[in-house]
């Protein structure tokens, strides 16, 4: 009961942080990187590890700036956005008609169920020897690979989410006088959009990966190729930057496509928790 | 609102499991005239939901037809409005474009639809949540909807299976009361199905007891309108048509 | 619910698994005769896309001189070797941050982070730390599960509901009973999740790892052939890949997920 008198100063610090972080969540996101970085910046320089081996963030900033300053970073990084959104929009437009037809129909079901799972299990990576035969080093071959990796977990998940309709819907709205076509753009699409987005959510999660992977293995520009050319010279700083630049890439796909998507859709509809 | 006639409906299933076929819905007939509000009871299996399915043409008939407004139906036609226990709103659509999806699909403009649907909100007392989408609302409200939704539609016959099963007692009897209410306004033509014999007795004009997939026996329901719990629950009229029916059930 | 439907039912249900495995096997059996008839109607030349025939002696040819079972058995050694020590790290990680409100409230973002650039976009660094082969694509198998695997665990850790701890505690709970009978069953099913997503990141991760770096496994294999343009190889090889990870995943992390989550009831 005295304890409440004299709280150490740790504690009212922590509680304070709590309360912060409770009132700005987005705060929360970023602070905990503070002691991280400076963690890592100690570590660096305390000189356990050569500095070429393992630079510090200071080196990772000047890099960035220097990278900047030079134009090579914007342009690499647009490389990889403009290919990993054209992907994925080519993945969307193919993606959601297919399990539409998948979905809805049971002998399109039958006939193709097994084959996009067996497409999927390939997986994208491993057809980066045969489209470098059929295409060689270029846009072609990463093009084929993005497209590839969004489009499967966005057939599936629509499948799923067509599937997932309760038949009592499909119902209410036929005996509302609803003809087909207008079940599927009015019932069938809204009701498997909850999951429609969570397949383009993993399809970009891995997407972007497969990106990364193409890049770097057939790249000529890119983050990707940044990064293996960087590793090529030995150049570490380039390396962490790259990382770093990705993992803030997704966060900001994240943060301005996906969560407001999430948030009009099935969260506002009730059909996801949370 | 038109009159529903339903003249030797037979069902068998095939069980796949026992390999056999199974009848669930054996040679039923059923009058119901234009304006009149009859409820189907029964135990649960004795085939209710069936006959609904077959009536609003979702599951096709084995045997027998079913004629609306004089004309054999087949299949589901926005001439027989459902409403569901589920109650199958559109989560993804507000309450007011849920009630208004009828006349949309009717091809009436989006102006006057809007009209239409805000005037059966209004009658169900709903016009405050007219924006908010179904999962904002209580389950009462939801089933409120629903019965609103499928009567915005204008049908010839209004088909309900047991749409107020899940919700609470004391809601359960506010809607049978508003039920009752909106029934005497409109004179929508009624088959309402439950397994609670009250409140087939408290709703109908009769009361259709099944067994077993078929017809026991047809009990009329004469009491006063408007009706209400308050009055009924003493009246000694309403407790001898209720043990009646009560009685037709349990030797089912 | 299906135990009452099953009673009686034991025959069928055998033969009705053997009807499933027709069904979904008859598609793909359609698609190696369309896959041959398009390369002998249109002359595909092989080198741009080999026939059914080419590809299975190629099959039976890696199969005969071995290479096919050093691969898979270097491919495997990895993901066996960096799934188990991810998961013997990340688990315990995992529960120990969950256990504290406030330490996961702290960790989670960081942990977030990693495992969004969990896997391939190791590749460089990994190589570079421990140079080309066993160790960097170990690592980077490691990190795409280990990441993934501590994050979920986490998340499944503070998701067990307190009124759960406590009536855990007040039913004289020690700290060993608590770890085992209530944070580890509570947290399971995220953790099996955890495994799934990581595996899957895990194994393309192997993949792309194997073509850039070693002189072993699958992905090796593929982009080897690749230089000696033996589509044939290639094409054999990816279908080896799938085969592989359709078994992985449907004979090992769904029946698994399926158990913890569906036998708790712990849908989500
Ligand atoms: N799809 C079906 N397949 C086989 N039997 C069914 C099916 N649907 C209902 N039945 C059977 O038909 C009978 C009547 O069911 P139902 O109409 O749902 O009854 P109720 O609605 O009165 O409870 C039951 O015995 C039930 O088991
Ligand atoms: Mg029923």
């Amino acid at each position: 009961m005295s304890a409440a008198l004299s709280v150490n100063p740790f504690l009212r610090l922590w509680s304070g942080y709590l309360r912060l972080v409770a009132r700005r969540p987005a705060l929360g996101q970023i602070l905990p990187f503070v002691p991280l970085v400076a963690l890592w910046a100690g570590v660096v320089e305390a000189g356990l590890f050569p500095r070429a081996f393992f630079p510090g963030p200071v080196d990772v900033v000047r890099s960035f700036v220097d990278l900047t300053w030079k134009g090579i970073l914007p342009a690499y990084l647009e490389d990889s956005v403009v290919r990993l959104a054209v992907g994925a929009a080519a993945g969307i437009l193919t993606g959601i008609p297919l399990g539409l037809l998948v979905g809805l129909n049971a002998t399109a079901h039958r006939a193709l169920w097994p084959i996009l799972l067996f497409f999927q299990a390939i997986g994208d990576i491993a057809w980066l020897p045969l489209l470098i035969i059929w295409f060689g080093f270029g846009l072609e071959t990463m093009t084929f690979v993005i497209v590839y990796t969004v489009l499967f977990p966005i057939v599936l998940n629509t499948v799923l989410g067509v599937r997932s309709i309760p038949l009592d819907m499909h119902r209410a709205a036929q005996s509302l006088g609803a003809p087909k076509w207008r079940i599927v753009a009015e019932v069938v699409i809204p009701g498997a959009l909850p999951n429609i987005i969570t397949g383009l959510r993993n399809g970009l999660g891995y997407g972007w990966r497969a990106l990364i992977a193409a890049e770097m293995i057939v790249g000529t520009s890119g983050v990707g190729f940044m990064m293996f050319d960087a590793r090529r010279a030995g150049s570490v700083v380039e390396i962490l930057l790259g990382m770093i630049i990705l993992g803030l890439l997704w966060y900001a796909v994240d943060a301005l496509i996906l969560a407001p998507l999430e948030r009009a859709t099935g969260r506002r509809w009730g059909l996801v928790a949370q | 609102m038109k009159s529903l006639s339903i003249r030797n409906l037979s069902k068998t299933y095939f069980d796949p499991y026992a390999g056999k076929h199974v009848t669930a819905v054996q040679d039923v007939s059923i009058e119901v005239p234009e304006g009149e509000f009859v409820s189907i009871v029964g135990p649960s299996g004795c085939g209710k939901t069936t006959i609904l399915n077959m009536v609003a043409g979702f599951l096709p008939v084995s045997g027998g037809e079913i004629v609306v407004d004089g004309r054999a139906v087949s299949g589901p036609g926005p001439d027989r409005g459902v409403v569901f226990q589920s109650h199958a709103l559109f989560p993804w659509k507000t309450v007011l474009e849920n009630v208004a999806f009828g006349p949309k699909m009717r091809g009436v403009g989006p102006k006057e639809r809007e009209a239409i649907a805000r005037d059966y909100l209004a009658l169900a007392g709903l016009s405050h949540a007219a924006d908010r989408y179904p999962n904002e609302l209580s389950g009462g409200m939801q089933q409120r909807v629903g019965v609103v939704r499928a009567l915005a539609n204008e049908p010839a016959v209004l088909l309900m299976d047991e749409p107020f099963a899940s919700v609470d007692a004391q809601t359960r009897m506010t809607l049978q009361e508003e039920l009752t209410r909106i029934w005497q306004e409109r004179r929508p033509t009624i088959i309402f199905i439950t397994h609670d014999v009250p409140e087939a007795v408290f709703l109908a004009n009769r009361v259709v007891v099944l067994s077993k997939g078929r017809v026991l026996e047809e009990v009329e329901i004469d009491l006063p309108r408007p009706r209400s719990w308050e009055t009924l629950i003493e009246d000694e009229r309403f407790k001898t048509l209720s043990s009646r029916v009560l009685q037709l059930v349990r030797s089912a | 619910m299906s135990a009452v439907g099953n009673i009686g039912a034991g025959r069928s249900a055998a033969s009705e698994r053997v009807r499933a495995a027709f069904s979904f096997l008859l598609p793909l059996f359609v698609l190696l005769v369309v896959w041959e008839a398009t390369v002998r109607i249109f002359d595909v030349h092989p080198g741009i896309f080999p026939g059914v025939g080419p590809v299975l002696r190629a099959g039976a040819e890696s199969v005969a001189n071995g290479t096919l079972f050093l691969h898979i058995a270097a491919s495997f050694g990895r993901v066996l070797t960096g799934t188990t020590l991810a998961i013997l790290v990340g688990v315990p990680l995992g529960i120990l941050m969950g256990v504290s409100p406030g330490v996961s409230t702290v960790l989670t973002p960081l942990f977030r982070f990693f495992s969004v650039l969990a896997g391939i976009a190791w590749i460089p660094i990994a190589t570079l730390w421990f140079g080309y082969g066993f160790g960097a694509i170990t690592f980077v198998i490691f990190n795409a599960v280990f990441f993934v695997v501590a994050y979920n665990t986490l998340l499944g850790v503070s998701g067990i509901p307190h009124a759960l701890r406590n009536a855990a505690w007040s039913l004289g709970a020690d700290r060993k009973t608590m770890l085992f009978e209530v944070l580890l069953p509570g947290a399971l099913p995220n953790i099996v999740t955890g495994i799934r997503t990581g595996l899957g990141f895990a194994w393309r991760g192997l993949i792309a790892a194997e073509m850039i770096a070693t002189n072993m496994g699958l992905g090796y294999m593929l982009f080897l052939a690749r230089d000696f343009y033996r589509t044939e190889l290639i094409v054999f090889g990816m279908v080896v890949i799938g085969i592989l990870w359709l078994l992985i995943d449907r004979l090992i992390l769904a029946p698994l997920e399926r158990r913890t989550i569906e036998r708790w009831g712990l849908v989500r």
